[in-house]
């Protein structure tokens, strides 16, 4: 009977329950307790229109048993979500890294600027504090979201918000400067808003470029020591930046895909 | 007489160590107890019975065992851990004491 089978589908496919072998001992329980409705009711000489009928009233509202489930393994739920989110900053933060130091140290040869000014180890240092924050804060906001079915971007952001303070609170106890750290959550949430509010690619694309070219100049502004053309190659390094960034949204969605499926097979 | 689904909430664990401390049983064989016990004024939604099983499973008040009867049919019996045991006698003491006062209010008049 497909009633059953969309019953059991339905109850399963929301219930976020983290392992597919633990999902697929769900399926096989549901299935044997209907079977066994159904030939109990065909024992009492039901026809099969009025069993499809039977079943439906009689298993109760499929949202609410995957709600009931989910609440069950919600641990579970959670430790697989940290998981895919720290293996996920890891694999976009290696896989970005290293391309936009690589861009930036182009864009450096290209304005004739000796190219250890860039990969100077301090500045190096900077960017890689930073892109990791970024990309820490992009990838934990969508992992928050999906911890919640109502208002999730906005639950993320009062998470994710509070996660920071008090890694800020931490630093300034132990006296620590963390810039890297407000600079990462305003990045990850400015890219995770566009993501979220912008529906055209090329809208999303264009408020980035048009962002980091401004911190370009803003850049320039703030340089110590300037050069012919130190303002276009400031721009073009965080255009570079930018440009990465924007790909880290892309990104995410399809690793953290990715690893989510893998690890719940495992 | 039907009784309130939010009565029945807060009772379905000491009614599922109850049961299952009579034996162990799978999923359907639990309603049809609880039906035949209760003379049918324990009908509730099916699909409920399942989260509560598994809640009390990771609890480690049950535990379960995948069994292939003779007919072929594969079923998940439940039975009660020690700890479910101790578990239920408890439950057995508080529900009986809140009902105990539970009576005595009403009964004030």
């Amino acid at each position: 009977m497909s009633v059953l089978e969309e019953l059991i589908n339905q109850v399963v496919d929301s219930s976020q329950i983290p392992k597919g072998k633990r999902r697929q001992a769900v399926v096989c329980e549901l299935r044997s307790h209907l079977e066994d409705f159904v030939l109990a009711a065909r024992e009492s000489g039901q026809g099969d229109d009025d069993i499809e009928k039977l079943v439906v009233a009689s298993f109760g509202d499929p949202v609410q048993i995957a709600a009931s489930f989910a609440w069950v393994y919600r641990r579970e739920r959670v430790m697989l979500r940290i998981s895919v989110f720290v293996l996920s900053t890891l694999a976009v933060a290696s896989l970005l890294l290293p391309a936009i130091l690589a861009l930036q140290a182009g864009v450096a040869i290209g304005f004739g600027i000796p190219v250890l000014n860039v990969l100077a180890s301090r500045h190096t240092a900077i960017e890689t504090l930073d892109l990791v924050f970024t990309v820490a804060a992009y990838t934990g906001f969508v992992e928050l979201e999906k911890l919640f079915d109502r208002n999730p971007f906005l639950k993320a952001l009062a998470l994710l918000a509070l996660a920071v303070a008090v890694v800020m609170g931490a630093c300034v106890a132990a006296e620590l400067r963390a810039p890297f750290l407000v600079f990462g959550f305003v990045n990850g949430v400015f890219f995770r808003t566009i993501q979220v509010f912008m529906k055209s690619r090329m809208a999303r694309t264009g408020i980035v470029l048009a962002g980091f070219a401004l911190l370009g100049l803003v850049s320039y502004e703030a340089m110590p020591s300037r050069f012919q053309y130190a303002i276009a190659a400031s721009c073009a390094s965080w255009l570079v930046m930018g440009a990465g960034y924007r790909l880290m949204a892309d990104l995410v969605a399809r690793v953290d895909a990715a690893l989510f499926n893998g690890l719940q097979r495992i | 007489m039907s009784i309130e689904r939010e009565f029945l909430k807060g009772s379905i664990s000491l009614l599922l160590l109850n049961l299952l401390s009579r034996g162990e049983m799978y999923g359907y064989e639990i309603l049809q107890e609880a039906s035949r016990r209760s003379a049918n004024a324990f009908e509730f939604k099916e699909g409920t019975l399942y989260p509560a099983l598994h809640q009390l499973e990771k609890k480690g008040h049950l535990k379960a065992e995948w069994r292939t009867a003779e007919n072929g049919r594969v079923r998940k019996y439940y039975s009660l851990t020690s700890k479910g045991k101790k578990a239920a006698r408890e439950y057995e003491k508080q529900w009986q004491h809140l009902t105990g006062a539970i009576s005595a209010v009403l009964e004030s008049d």
